[in-house]
């Protein structure tokens, strides 16, 4: 067996993606000062499009509230969460190419494609609401000893226990 | 004994499985389930549920990215 097959003969056990998660963010965390986040990039290349569009998205409540997060010179499409969510997805992309694993996939029917966009409205709705998505608001909150971490993770179980009730009951 | 088709093409994880499930539940002993299905966690998570459950499990590559996975229901 060659070293390819090897290690994509298998999924790896869920402690070997944990330690090297693990590791990656304490990099991430003591190069750029703040940890993995992952859903203020969807934010940032929305509100980046919309800007273009020559939407003042600054005049918004949101913004009004919250700091956009961003340092001075970074603009929405040039910044840490941006570029780390951009070579994530170039990563993948190398990886499943290296692995002759890609494939595109059609949409299956007008019911998939409804609950798909539907779900995606209510992740990023809630993503905003509670600052971060499992990475940013749990993956990243709980090393850092942050009590937050915990209440996001409490019900985020209890969220996708529900979910899947319904999922198994109705939508299946 | 029966044979049920089950289409699970375009569909991620965790629906094939969780259709799998539904599925057998209503059928009897010794009917067999064939599904087909376009996502690799599939072969992996439907196989491994299957043979926890105790029932008969094989699978084919029926084309590039495409199995089928054929399910004896064994009690």
């Amino acid at each position: 067996m060659n070293l390819k097959s090897k290690i994509n003969n298998k999924p790896w056990p869920y402690w070997v993606g944990g330690i090297i998660l693990a590791i990656l963010n304490i990099i991430l965390l003591f190069t750029t000062g703040s940890a993995w986040r992952i859903s203020t990039s969807f934010l940032y290349a929305g509100v980046g499009i919309l800007h273009k569009l020559g939407i003042n998205v600054e005049d918004w409540y949101y913004f009004n509230v919250y700091n956009n997060g961003l340092d001075s010179g970074q603009t929405y499409f040039n910044n840490n969460i941006m570029l780390i969510s951009v070579a994530i997805i170039i990563g993948a992309l190398i990886s499943v190419l290296f692995f002759s694993e890609f494939k595109f996939k059609n949409i299956k029917n007008k019911k998939q494609l409804f609950f798909g966009l539907a779900g995606g409205i209510l992740m990023g709705y809630g993503t905003r609401l509670s600052f971060g998505c499992n990475i940013g608001a749990y993956f990243s909150a709980i090393p850092s000893f942050s009590l937050h971490g915990w209440v996001f993770g409490a019900f985020m179980f209890v969220g996708a226990w529900i979910g899947s009730k319904i999922l198994f009951k109705y939508i299946l | 004994m029966a044979e049920y088709k089950l289409d699970c093409m375009f569909e991620a994880c965790p629906i094939p499985l969780l259709k799998a499930l539904k599925k057998l539940k209503k059928m009897k002993i010794g009917d067999v389930l064939i599904m087909q299905t376009d996502h690799n966690c599939s072969i992996t998570n439907v196989i491994e549920w299957t043979k926890k459950q105790g029932h008969y499990i094989d699978y084919i590559e029926i084309g590039e990215g495409e199995w089928e996975i054929y399910i004896e229901k064994a009690k």
